[in-house]
């Protein structure tokens, strides 16, 4: 797309209200932008962008809850609340440098979703700006709430289709005491698999790639990386278990980084448009404005 | 259009001729038994009930209805605490004869079920696999899965597990229209319709299949029951637990207005009649490493200023410290002959202040307020045993009620964690958002019910929904 777009780079939500009101020609939502090619070509006249929505604006270590902007890095929130031996799980495919409105907005998963909980289990409530250019405060910060309709599950994984997101609160978890990265080789599919829903479940397990075991230096067939995590004798339990399944090689946590940057990114996301669906979108941003054409919609 | 002079008997026929007639209900006296649910002070009592027996009978009787443009209630066991599925003067429909567990996968741990099965009959079924289904609200013997989903329901195993949210995998849903969608999380592409459907307490349709996930069985359990001289300390314990990275499969508080109720009932578990409060603690998980959980809770709850800390060594004697928390609302019953069961949350670090302050807000008002909660969500359950026919007293109750609430509100907490919003929370929600955030809300419920005929008047004030104002009052009563 050749267009000249604009870039809007407001700091308050009120702004970004305004901008969405007044919006003519669309709006492309960004984050730290490092996913912005994914799904279709969006037309739109402005780029809008949420680096300004940055910082954790409240945090009680003892609630193992945050609320952060939107455009805060996943990397600026593990830096936060590693401090206090705890972090916030989403770890998505590709790195920690992407905003966490994205993730949440993509609803990006990553290899500890299984274990630790996707976006939409981890985020309690949320700050956005639908279409309409209401400001909706939806969810809270308390790890439990029933009150009224589930506007933030439905803004989670919409593509910025819905609303522009620009704080959330997020669940956090305690990092395990015992925490430990396991390259297994020589296991068999099956058994992985089994050891994977016994009794001692990893925090992630997953097959590598030739390419992605040689990368981490064990050029190995069939490797697996194993992450185990909980109190002492738990993992000791399950490294015991794992060792009469394969040879085991204890890597460092980092291994994650490179596994999670390795993956390839999926191919573009094109929606099967339900009429059900199609009435959310027209309710929530009936002039279309945000991100349009991204799901294919148009089409 | 909506609420329409319709003929009652015409309705009642041509209902009857689905569901056959002596599962439709019209008679003032045989519908008495709906007008309320389990949280006293409301009574509306339905037009007519009806009762299908089938899925596809649910659907048409869901499309007749929408042919005339008649609102509707959906109804499962009546066990909600909020008021929610009351019906005035307008058509309840009750799914507990779709008590089906259609099929049970153990490979893929999942089990697809209707709507009217009960939920600890689903995890009965699921035992011969060595799998449950985790979410245990303490109704658990008699609400309904429909109504779990409809209510986000939790329980004292959602710390843990997570909430009903967490364990619904798909739903079928007829649409107040009629129409027939299936909902999911999104995951392959789409919006998280389920996600929005989940909590919405009949507003956005009635569930008429769920496909639920399967939880294993723990491969040891330990239940223990700590003892403390004040609530501060065992609410102080509690945070403490959690923060040292422990996630108990349950962590329940109970102070000593429950204990009491509950030692003095047949339900009595054995708990210490002169404690201030207790923790009712349970580990889960692998056997290796449990006891090294176990042995740190011991040590926190120590730290935290616990008397004792026992632990059940039988399941027997875990089956007993569980009866009491589990009976502790039937316990509460016998005191007096009505009970406010409410529901808060707050954020964790904040309870041990807040239970003090609602100590003193029960005194000033002279009620008693009895304490039995899912502590380690946060999740408040200030319950005051009282006689709804003492017009005083039930004013004084009232009150307390309502400054409880505005208290937790003012901690940053919510009005509601699992009981929903139903009838009984609506002077809340004004207070709780705002009027952009509660439009938005009638915006989603729109897309499901644009003529606002599923449950109305429930969870959202009518007068917040922009669109709404000015448009004449829905009328939700049949003629004749
Ligand atoms: C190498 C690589 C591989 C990846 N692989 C995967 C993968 O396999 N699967 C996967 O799911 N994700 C993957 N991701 C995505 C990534 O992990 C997260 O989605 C996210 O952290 C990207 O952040 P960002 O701020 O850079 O996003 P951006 O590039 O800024 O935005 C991504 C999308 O989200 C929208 N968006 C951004 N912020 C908001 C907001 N505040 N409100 C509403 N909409 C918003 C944008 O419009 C855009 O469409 C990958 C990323 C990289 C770099
Ligand atoms: C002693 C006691 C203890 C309780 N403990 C807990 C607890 O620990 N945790 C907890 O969360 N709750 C608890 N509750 C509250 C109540 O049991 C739950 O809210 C439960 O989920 C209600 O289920 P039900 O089948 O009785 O629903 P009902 O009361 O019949 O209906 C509740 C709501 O669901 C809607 N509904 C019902 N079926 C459907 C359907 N198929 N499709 C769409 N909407 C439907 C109704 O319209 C209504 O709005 C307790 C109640 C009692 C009496």
């Amino acid at each position: 797309m050749s267009l000249a777009r604009e870039a809007l780079h407001p700091h308050r939500v009120e702004d970004v209200a305004d901008i969405v009101r007044d919006a003519v020609g669309g709006l492309r939502i960004r984050g730290a932008g490092s996913w912005m090619h994914v799904g279709a070509p969006v037309v739109a006249a402005h780029e809008l962008r949420l680096d300004a929505f940055r910082g954790v604006r409240h945090y009680t270590p003892g609630d193992l809850t945050i609320s952060v902007g939107a455009g805060t890095t996943l990397a600026e929130i593990d830096a936060a609340t590693a401090a206090h031996g705890q972090w916030c799980p989403l770890l998505p495919w590709g790195d920690d440098r992407g905003s966490v409105g994205a993730a949440i907005a993509t609803a990006t998963g990553g290899p500890f979703a299984e274990a630790l909980g996707r976006p939409r289990d981890l985020v309690l409530g949320l700050e956005c700006v639908d279409g309409r250019g209401r400001i909706v405060r939806a969810g809270g910060r308390v790890v439990k709430n029933v009150a009224g309709f589930d506007l933030t599950r439905l803004m989670v994984g919409s593509w910025g289709t819905l609303a522009v997101i620009t704080e959330v609160h997020l669940r956090l978890r305690a990092r395990p005491s015992a925490d430990v990265t396991l390259l297994v080789e020589g296991a068999t599919t099956t058994a992985m698999r089994a050891f994977q829903h016994g009794a001692l479940p990893p925090l992630a397990a997953l097959p590598l790639g030739e390419a992605t075991a040689r990368t981490l230096g064990h050029p190995g067939p069939g490797a697996w990386l194993l992450r185990l995590g909980g109190n002492a004798p738990q993992v000791a339990a399950a490294r015991q278990a794992l060792a009469r399944i394969g040879a085991c090689i204890e890597l460092g946590a980092r291994s994650w980084d490179v596994v999670r940057h390795d993956q390839a990114p999926p191919p573009a996301t094109h929606w099967t448009w339900t009429p059900l669906m199609k009435r959310v979108r027209e309710a929530f941003d009936p002039r279309g404005v945000l991100n349009p054409g991204l799901l294919g919609e148009a089409a | 259009m909506a609420g329409a002079a319709l003929r009652v008997e015409s309705l009642a026929a041509d209902l009857g001729a689905i569901v056959g007639a002596r599962h439709v209900l019209t008679r003032h006296s045989t519908l008495l038994a709906y007008e309320s649910d389990a949280l006293p002070g409301y009574h509306k009592r339905p037009r007519l009930a009806v009762f299908p027996g089938t899925q596809e009978e649910l659907v048409s009787v869901v499309r007749r209805l929408a042919a005339d443009g008649v609102p509707f209630v959906a109804r499962g066991a009546g066990t909600g605490l909020s008021g929610g599925a009351l019906a005035d003067d307008t058509v309840l429909i009750g799914v507990q004869r779709l008590r089906r567990i259609i099929n049970i996968d153990a490979d893929a741990r999942t089990a697809t079920v209707e709507p009217g099965v009960v939920n600890a009959t689903l995890t009965r079924a699921a035992a011969a696999f060595h799998l449950h289904y985790a979410p245990d609200p303490s109704s658990q013997a008699a609400c309904t899965l429909g109504g779990n989903v409809a209510e986000n329901a939790g329980g004292p195993h959602c710390l843990k597990y997570g909430v009903t949210l967490n364990h619904v995998l798909r739903a079928t849903v007829v649409l107040p229209d009629g129409e027939l969608v299936t909902l999911d999380r999104g995951d392959h592409g789409g919006y998280d319709l389920l996600g929005a459907f989940v909590g919405s307490e009949g507003c956005f349709g009635i569930a008429v299949e769920l496909t639920l996930k399967l939880t294993p069985n723990p491969e040891a359990i330990i239940t223990m029951l700590a003892d403390f001289t004040s609530v501060a300390e065992a609410a102080d314990a509690t945070s403490r637990i959690i923060a040292a990275g422990i996630v108990p499969a349950a962590l329940e508080l109970m102070d000593q207005a429950t204990i009491r109720a509950v030692e003095e009932s047949v339900y009595a578990a054995g708990y210490p009649v002169d404690a201030a409060a207790v923790l009712l603690i349970e580990v889960d998980g692998p056997r290796a490493g449990l006891d090294a959980d176990a042995d740190a809770v011991t040590a926190i709850c120590s730290a935290a200023g616990a008397r004792d800390v026992k632990r059940a060594t039988d399941a027997a004697a875990r089956e007993r410290l569980w009866q009491g928390r589990k009976k502790a609302f039937g316990a509460m019953g016998r005191v007096a002959p009505h009970l406010v069961v409410q529901d808060a949350v707050v954020p964790r670090t904040q309870l041990a202040e807040l239970l003090g302050d609602i100590a003193s807000i029960g005194a000033r008002h002279g009620v008693r307020v009895c304490n039995v909660f899912h502590a380690g969500d946060g999740n408040l359950h200030p319950n005051i045993p009282y006689d709804a026919d003492d017009a005083d007293e039930s004013a004084r109750v009232h009150a307390a009620m309502q400054e409880i609430m505005e208290r937790c509100i003012a901690a940053g907490g919510t009005i509601t964690g699992e009981h929903g919003v139903g009838l009984d929370k609506l002077p809340y929600m004004e207070r709780l958002f705002t009027a952009d955030t509660l439009d938005a809300m009638c915006t989603l419920r729109e897309t499901f019910d644009p003529a606002r005929r599923a449950n109305p008047g429930k969870v959202v004030p009518l007068r917040s929904c922009r669109e709404w104002q000015g448009l004449p009052a829905l009328r939700g009563g049949l003629a004749g």
